[in-house]
This record gives structure tokens, C-alpha cells and sequence, in this order.
């Protein structure tokens, strides 16, 4: 009978997995699940990055790295440049007063001397000191002045060439400045030789002022506003050259004016490109390929060629000869800058004011600018934002492989369920450890009990139990005897000890009852011997 | 499974490693870097500093960090102090230039690398040996390395020097010896007094040795003689007293200069025709001649190997820093001889020297390497430079002055006294007429001679 109802069960749960293989396995739903849940969760920290703007952080934090580093050299540059200017201007003074003093001692005016070339070696000699230690106490890379008038009147194009002393501190920035490199770029060679200085690989006796802004500008100044002040007279060149020279610097010169207001000539100092670069050099280790530029600004361009440039390697893509940089608005704070078609760079600039109120050349505008190639600014940006697409790509591979280990390890005790319900006798199954299942092998065990009492109930057995009682009689003696044993209770070993027979000849008997009762077991057997007793009781 | 999740794990392990690398790239090492380049020399490597930066100081995790120092004896100066530890000294940089003098400070406190650890020997072939020699400041130690040389060569302002030939029939043939120059100087010296009549003795100079100490020591050694053994002067050869007459006499007579500067500085102003010294001085010619009267002229420099005496061997001094790795952490010590390596490669190397006048110092950047640069080069002195050098590479044997404590102060004591003496007796013949200067000069010569040693012996 519970072979029957075992078989009962066991359809029952085939019907079922062919229910379920017609459907979605349990495994699969579940892993489903889990992929929706990873999802969700990538796509809330997507959600997250993008309102906090991480996937745009990198341009943010420039903007603020860059707003920083222009406020810094900007004002850095102001300082140095004011500092220069009024350092010149005291120069000049001092310059004027000691030229007009030796000028009267040999016996003639300033206003004279382009008359008297025989006394200029002697006056600029005078000067030697003065110009000398102006030098070692500015922060600049040459001191010069000029006087308006040559050595040799005769000479073709004279008219340009005017006598002075330029001296140049080949390394205004390095460690040691007890022992300043100094040498005569312009000047009589006696100056130098009589000073032990040398002179300059690209020396030359005078000034070539042909095309001298720095010479020419600030005594026409002086000349057409005499009410003004030195203050308001000094003027800053853009970046040039000298003739003959293949250094780039930036000017500052002012007139030199006697006590009656005769303009005689100009003094001044300048920032060699070397020096404003070793000055300026960027001391980020962040950003190598960052570059400073203090340039006149004329409209909406920078011409390169009139600008100090400071930077790394990276600075000379930059092209001094070619085409302007054109300043146009680009997205957020920056500003694009453009040299011809092929050159980018993104950057911030501002003003800086290079004269005071009422100065001859108050007109004359300067931008400091931070750049950085363009290439770079998007090569860093899409470098972070492919760290954190990488980053996003291996929380959902981790997320899909720990679903499916998931899922998998999830089914495993039911499957182990499904073949516990599977086994023979559910009573005797074996605890799962997991309480729903070990609820479900109960509630089947009690199921088939249920089932069991339910058919002794509806006397289904009948017809079993006549056809148990009706075969009992055609068991042999021998049989018979051991049936009533096995009717008592007796276990095979009882029975072979009771009949004092062996065991082999008991099983050989039990085989034989079986088989003629059509049972398959001891327990069989006393259910059926069970019935039939509580039915003849029940008679 | 488990496969899945270690290479998940080592991902980020394995990104930042190089295979065989010493330095993690995105952790750089910084090395301070300290040379005495000055002008030209500074901008150029100044350059090449920043281009090993953004090239393969990226790729490797090297940051090199430049600090200029102004001359020589300041660069010694200051790594000296460092060395002894005296106070207010700086810490000493990484790598820096330095001359064998200073490098043996160094290397005697054991501060130095000994860079035979980070070359191979194969490496180390393709180095010119004299130069590699020359940094073996202790036994076998290579503590200064070869990053460019220099030798001394003769610079002939041909402008001046063609005119003075087409009127006297001199020949510049005649400059291979300095018997020649002081013979041709005499033929100058006439020929210039003859310029201005009404002036009397008022010849011009002809030539100037740029530093008196390499002329005196490189002579010698071409007659067969040593100038300084065991620390001191040798004075007693003969072959001295053949140096000494051959400067002293002509510079009396106002043949060749008595100047404590720059020979370039008088070739300026055209107030000498030629003048011997460092290859590295190239770059301190100008290409015109400024005169006293404010006229100028283009000038053409020629450029001739260093003259020999007659009969004697051909030999030059070989000249320059090389570069001196600090002893520190073996990453430093690796970054460093990446950089030297870098610096020091044909390509490189050539780079730096055609635009300073130093030679290569690799066989390599000297063989087909230089033939085709030269070929290349815009500038004209610096091709005519490297031909002579090539020239005295293959014909030269190059001498390397002797080492050790107090070599300089030597070096400042003798050629200022030469100058002294040269001076004080050329002021003293100064009121007398040429003919009479050279009855002079006998007399006076033998008394300078023995005051000059006599001085010279008391150091």
C-alpha cells in the first residue's frame, strides 16, 4: 500500500518538474532578480555620479586649479613689474643728476654732448658704478642707458647710433648672486676690460636705435608732456630683440631729463625671457604641460610674438612667428585659445595694470594667461572618466558573477529537497537544516500517512485482504509455521532460533510467503496480519 | 570561479607595475640636478631637461629638477661645503657637473656612485676610453661620467689674418707651430707699425693662449717634458725654458697678449688675430670686428688644430666636466643612470654639443653620426669646429691634466705671475724704441726668468 502511495508521490513530483522544465527554471528566476537588483544598483551610482558632477569633476577642479594659479602669477607679476618700475625711475634720477654733474665738469650742458664725442667715454665711464650696483640690487637681467649722441657723427646711418652702457647679469636667477655673471653687452671695451668684466658674444660699441620703441617713445614723452612726472613716464616694452641680439626680453626705460628739463637720453632695465621663465616656471608636478603668458593685449588676440612665455617642454608647440592666438568663450569658466587651425588651448587670462593713472601710456593693455593644451586638458579628462567606466564595468561583471554563484548555491538545498522527497521513506529523511524544506519533507511524510489512513478508511484494502487470507492458505507447513511466527511479531532470527532452523532456510521460507502473499516485506506482512485481526474484531 | 575573482584582485596590482621596473611610474622619483652651464650652454640643456621630463621621465617615473649654478668654481665652491658639511651649506643635489678636482672631494668622502654598477660593460664600450678614463677618479671607480668633452684649438680671425698675408706673404700653415705664431706674430707686429707712420712702436698683437697653465702643461708634454710631477712644478727641464721663452719673449714685445680675460673679448675688437683655447668657446666669437672708431667689419674665424711644437709630438689637453651621481636610494641611483644614459645617447648627445661647441663621447656620435650632422649644421663655426675635432680625434693624443688637492690655486698663481712678469718687464722696455727693446729684452729676460721661479718655488 505505501509502495503505492510512494509511487503516488514520486508521479506527483515528476508531474511537477515537467510542469517546471515546461516554464522558468527557479534558478533562472532568481538569478533574473538578482540582475534586475545589480542593475538598479549601477544605474543609482550612475545617477549619483552624474548629479554630483564626478564624470565633469575633473574640468571643475581646473577651473578652480586654474582660477588659483592665474590670481597668483598675475599678482606676482604685478609686484615685479611695479617694483622694476619704480626701481627705474630712482635710477634715472640718480642717472640724470651724476651725467649732468660730469658733463659740467668737463665744461659742457648735457644738451651738448652729441657735439662733444671725445667726452663720452669719460662721462659713461663715470657711470660705471652706479649702473654696476643698480644691477646687482635689481631683479633684473641688464641695466642700461643711453645718451643721445655717438662716438663717430660721421659714420653712415650715425643718426642711430647712439652711445651708453648695457650691462647684462647672465643669471639673475640661480643660488649664488655674491658672484654675479656680468658682462658688457653695449659700451666702450674699456669699460669692460678696465672693470674685468667680459664682453657680451653679441657686443657691439653703440645702440642701434632705428627701431627702438623703448628709446624713442619715452623721450618724445617726456618732450611733449613736460608737466608729467617720471612716474608717468615709463614704458614697457613688448617682448623684441635687440639688433644684433638674439635674446628676447622686455624693456622698461625711462627719459633722462637735467634740472632744466633737457631730454638727453633714456636708462632702463630688462626681464629676459630666461628670466621670467625661471621666474614663472610652473611648480605644479600635476600639470607638465602648463603654460604662463604675459603678452600686450590688443583686441581679441595674443600676439605671441610681443609675449613672455614660461612653461615646460610643452610651451614650444607653441609657435612665436606664426599666426596670434585668438581668444574666444568656451563651456564653464574657460576660454579657447587658437594659433592657426591646429593649435588648441584652453586657459584663463586677466588684466594687469602696467601704469598708473595719468601715464603717458596708460592706454596700453596687458593679459597675464594660464593655458594648457587642449589635447592634454581631454586626454586627463578622458583618462578619469574611463577609470570610472572601468571601475562601473567591473561592478557589473562582480555583480552578474555573484548573482549566478548566488542563484546556484540558493537552488542547491532544494534541489537536495526534491531528492530527499524522492527517496523511499520521507519519515526517515534526514534534517536539511532549512526550515521550509524540512517543513515540506514533514508535511509530505504526514501527507502520505494522511493518504495511507485515508484508503484503510474507505476500505479500499478489501479485496487485498481477501486476497491475502486466501493465499495465507496455500502456504506449505513449513511456511505456515513461519508465517504464525512472523504473525507474533518474531523477527527472521527469532524464528530460525524458535524452529531451530538456519537463517538461509527462514529467508528461503520468507521468499516463498512473500511471494505466495504477493508482499514484498516483514512490514507487509504485519499490516496486512494487523487488518485482518482488527477486522475480525470488528466482527 | 575563483579564477574570476583573483584576476579581479590583481587588476589593480598589475597596473601599476612595470615588469623589471624599478620606479612605479605614477610615484616618480625626483632627482635635483645642479650644472654650472651658463648662457647658450644653460638654455640647451635647460631644454633637453625639459624634453627627458615630458618624454621619457613620464614613461619611466623620473622628474628631473634643474638648479643653475653660476661658474665653476662657484659649483665647486658649494659642493665642497656640502661635502664637508659646513654650515649654512646646501644639501648636496642628486646629480650634478662637476670637474675630477671636485668629484675627488667627493668620491674621498664616499659620496659618490660608483657607476660601474649601472652601465654594463657593453654599455660602457661604446664610450670613448680617454674620456671614461678620465672619471676613474679612484682605482677602477667610475665616478665622474662623460656627458661632453672639450679640447683646445686654434681660433684665426681670417678676415684680418688674409690681409696681413696678401701684403707680407705670411702663411696660416705656418700657425701648426707655436714657433710659427711667434714668428708670424713678429711679421704682424711689423706690419701693423707700418700701418700708422707717424705712431712709432705701435705693432698690434697677434696671439693670446687663452688659459697660460694648459699652454705651459700641454707644451711640455709635446717636448717630452713633465710641467708638474708629484704635486709641484717642474721648472729645470729645458723643455720649460723653451715654453717660457716662447711666451715670454713674445709677449714683452707686445706680440702676444698679457690679458686676465677672454681671448675672445680682444678678438672682438680685433686687437688680436688668433688665439687658442676651448672648443667650448666657439660660441663667444662675434662674426663682426668692432673698432675703436666704431667702424666694423664682418669677421671669418677659421678654426685649426692646436699647434704643435716643431718636432714634437701632437698632443691637446682634453678638457670638460662630466657628471657625478650622488650616493642615495637605489631607485634614485637607477633614475639617474637612466637620465645619463638618455643624455649621453648618440642623438642626444650630438644634439647638445652642436649647439656648444663641446665634442660627443660616444665613438658612435663621433663616427658616421657626426659626419652627417655636420653636413646638417646651419652654422658655420660650429662645422669647421667638429671637422678639426675629428681631425685631432684621429692625428691627437689627448693629454688629461694631473689631479689633486690645491691644482687650482696652483693654476690662478702661475698664470697670474706669468702675466706679472710678462707685464712688468714689457712696461719696462715700453720707453724704448723696437730696435733697442730687443737689445733690451736680453738683458732683462734672464732676471724675470729667475724672479718668476723664484716666486713660483715659495708655493
Amino acid at each position: 500500500m505505501k509502495t503505492i502511495l510512494n509511487q503516488q508521490g514520486q508521479n506527483l513530483i515528476k508531474q511537477l518538474n515537467a510542469s517546471a522544465r515546461c516554464g522558468i527554471p527557479m534558478n533562472t528566476r532568481l538569478f533574473r532578480l538578482l540582475i534586475v537588483l545589480v542593475v538598479t544598483i549601477i544605474l543609482g551610482v550612475i545617477a549619483i555620479l552624474l548629479i554630483t558632477g564626478t564624470f565633469t569633476a575633473g574640468l571643475a577642479e581646473r577651473e578652480t586649479f586654474f582660477q588659483n594659479e592665474l590670481l597668483h602669477t598675475s599678482e606676482k607679476i604685478s609686484g615685479q613689474y611695479g617694483e622694476l618700475s619704480v626701481q627705474v625711475i630712482e635710477f634715472s634720477k640718480e642717472l640724470s643728476g651724476n651725467i649732468e654733474e660730469k658733463a659740467e665738469q668737463l665744461g659742457i650742458s648735457v644738451s651738448e654732448l652729441a657735439n662733444h664725442p671725445d667726452k663720452l667715454e669719460r662721462i659713461i665711464a663715470d657711470q660705471f658704478d652706479t649702473t654696476y650696483y643698480s644691477l646687482e640690487k635689481f631683479k633684473s637681467s641688464g641695466i642700461f642707458f643711453i645718451l643721445d649722441a655717438t662716438v663717430n657723427p660721421t659714420l653712415y646711418n650715425s643718426q642711430n647710433s647712439k652711445a651708453g652702457l648695457y650691462l647684462k647679469n647672465m643669471e639673475p636667477n640661480i643660488i649664488n648672486s655674491s658672484h654675479p655673471n656680468i658682462i658688457v653687452l653695449r659700451g666702450f671695451p674699456s669699460l669692460g676690460r678696465n672693470n674685468s668684466l667680459s664682453l657680451h658674444t653679441q657686443w657691439r660699441m653703440e645702440f642701434d636705435v632705428s627701431n627702438a620703441s623703448y628709446y624713442h617713445l619715452p623721450m618724445e614723452a617726456a618732450r611733449s608732456n613736460p608737466e608729467l612726472k617720471l612716474s608717468r613716464l615709463y614704458y614697457w616694452t613688448p617682448v623684441l630683440s635687440l639688433p644684433g641680439t638674439s635674446e628676447e626680453t622686455m624693456i622698461c626705460s625711462v627719459p633722462l631729463i637735467d634740472s632744466q628739463g633737457n631730454v638727453f637720453g633714456v636708462c632702463g632695465l630688462d626681464i629676459s625671457n630666461m628670466l621670467f621663465k625661471l621666474s614663472y616656471k610652473p611648480q605644479t608636478t600635476d600639470y607638465n604641460s602648463l603654460i604662463y603668458i604675459f603678452a600686450p593685449h590688443r583686441g581679441s588676440a595674443i600676439n605671441l610674438g610681443e609675449a613672455m612665455v614660461a612653461g615646460g617642454y610643452s610651451s614650444r608647440i607653441m609657435s612665436k612667428s606664426e599666426s596670434p592666438l585668438t581668444i574666444s568663450q568656451t563651456k564653464g569658466a574657460f576660454y579657447s585659445y587658437h594659433q592657426g587651425e591646429n593649435k588648441s588651448f584652453w586657459g584663463l587670462h586677466t588684466p594687469i595694470y602696467m601704469y598708473p593713472k595719468g601715464s603717458a601710456f596708460a592706454e596700453q593693455l596687458w593679459i597675464a594667461a594660464v593655458l594648457i593644451p587642449e589635447e592634454d586638458i581631454v586626454r586627463s579628462m578622458t583618462r578619469l572618466n574611463v577609470l570610472l567606466i572601468s571601475l562601473l564595468t567591473i561592478l557589473v561583471i562582480v555583480g552578474i558573477a555573484a548573482s549566478l554563484l548566488i542563484s546556484k548555491r540558493f537552488l542547491k538545498p532544494i534541489s537536495k529537497g526534491l531528492e530527499l522527497i524522492r527517496s523511499e521513506d520521507l519519515s526517515e529523511a534526514p534534517r536539511t537544516r532549512i526550515p521550509e524544506i524540512d517543513d515540506l519533507i514533514e508535511f509530505l511524510a504526514n501527507r502520505n500517512e494522511a493518504l495511507y489512513e485515508g484508503a484503510k478508511q474507505n476500505n479500499l484494502s478489501f479485496t487485498l485482504l481477501d486476497d491475502f487470507a486466501r493465499n495465507t492458505e496455500t502456504l506449505s507447513p513449513s511456511e505456515r509455521s513461519v508465517y504464525d511466527l512472523y504473525a507474533q511479531g518474531l523477527t527472521a532470527k527469532e524464528i530460525a532460533e524458535t524452529l531451530c532452523l538456519s537463517i538461509n532456510t527462514i529467508k528461503t521460507h520468507s521468499k516463498h510467503i512473500y511471494s505466495k502473499l504477493n508482499i514484498t516485506s516483514r512490514a507487509e506482512l504485519l499490516l496486512y496480519v494487523n487488518l485482518l485481526e482488527e477486522i475480525d474484531k470488528d466482527r | 570561479m575563483a579564477t574570476v575573482w583573483l584576476i579581479l584582485i590583481m587588476i589593480p596590482t598589475l597596473a601599476g607595475c612595470g615588469e623589471g621596473e624599478m620606479i612605479d611610474p605614477s610615484n616618480p622619483v625626483t632627482l635635483n640636478l645642479w650644472h654650472n652651464y651658463g648662457g647658450q650652454l644653460k638654455e640647451t640643456m635647460d631644454n633637453m631637461v625639459d624634453e627627458f621630463n615630458e618624454t621619457i621621465g613620464i614613461e619611466k617615473g623620473i622628474i628631473i629638477n634643474v638648479t643653475s649654478i653660476s661658474g665653476s668654481s662657484t659649483l665647486h665652491e658649494k659642493l665642497t661645503m656640502a661635502a664637508h658639511g659646513d654650515p649654512g651649506a646646501p644639501k648636496l643635489p642628486d646629480i650634478t657637473t662637476a670637474y675630477p678636482k671636485t668629484a675627488l672631494i667627493l668620491a674621498d668622502k664616499g659620496l659618490l656612485t660608483d657607476l660601474n654598477s649601472q652601465f654594463s660593460k657593453q654599455e660602457l664600450s661604446a664610450y670613448i676610453p680617454e674620456f671614461l678614463e678620465e672619471g676613474l677618479i679612484i682605482e677602477d671607480s667610475l665616478y665622474v661620467f662623460p656627458t661632453a668633452k672639450s679640447t683646445e684649438v686654434l681660433f684665426v680671425n681670417t678676415t684680418l689674418f688674409n690681409r696681413f698675408a696678401r701684403d707680407t706673404g705670411a702663411k696660416i700653415e705656418d700657425l701648426q707651430s707655436f714657433e710659427g705664431i711667434a714668428r708670424t706674430a713678429s711679421l704682424y707686429y711689423e706690419w701693423t707699425d707700418r700701418q700708422t707712420p707717424d705712431i712709432a712702436d705701435d705693432g698690434k698683437i697677434f696671439y693670446m693662449p687663452d688659459s697660460l697653465f694648459n699652454f705651459s702643461l700641454i707644451a711640455c708634454n709635446q717636448l717630452g717634458a713633465e710641467f708638474i710631477n708629484d704635486g709641484n712644478f717642474c721648472f729645470s727641464s729645458p723643455q720649460y725654458k723653451k715654453v717660457w721663452d716662447c711666451y715670454y719673449q713674445s709677449a714683452v714685445l707686445g706680440r702676444f697678449a698679457v690679458f686676465d680675460g677672454y681671448a675672445t673679448d680682444l678678438a672682438k675688437t680685433g686687437d688680436i688675430v688668433c688665439s687658442t683655447g676651448s672648443t667650448a668657446g666657439v660660441s663667444f666669437f662675434s662674426p663682426t670686428v668692432t673698432y675703436a672708431d666704431n667702424t666694423s667689419e664682418p669677421a671669418e674665424l677659421a678654426i685649426l688644430p692646436y699647434p704643435v711644437f716643431e718636432g714634437s709630438k701632437k698632443t691637446a689637453i682634453q678638457r670638460g666636466a662630466g657628471m657625478c651621481v650622488i650616493k642615495s636610494t637605489p631607485e634614485k641611483e637607477y633614475a639617474a643612470a637612466v637620465f645619463l644614459k638618455w643624455f649621453t645617447s648618440p642623438e642626444n648627445n650630438l644634439r647638445f654639443v652642436s649647439s656648444t661647441g663641446y665634442l660627443p663621447v660616444t665613438e658612435e656620435a663621433f663616427g658616421e653620426i657626426m659626419s652627417r650632422e655636420i653636413d646638417n649644421l646651419s652654422d658655420d663655426r660650429i662645422k669647421k669646429l667638429l671637422q678639426t675635432a675629428r681631425i685631432m680625434q684621429q692625428d691627437y693624443e689627448f693629454y688629461i691634466p694631473p689631479l689633486f688637492d690645491g691644482i687650482d690655486e696652483m693654476q690662478k698663481e702661475y698664470e697670474s705671475q706669468l702675466r706679472r712678469v710678462a707685464s712688468d718687464s714689457r712696461a719696462s722696455l715700453n720707453h724704448l724704441s723696437d730696435s733697442d727693446k730687443n737689445t733690451a729684452y736680453q738683458t732683462v729676460a734672464p732676471a724675470a726668468y729667475d724672479d718668476f721661479i723664484t716666486r713660483l718655488s715659495k708655493i
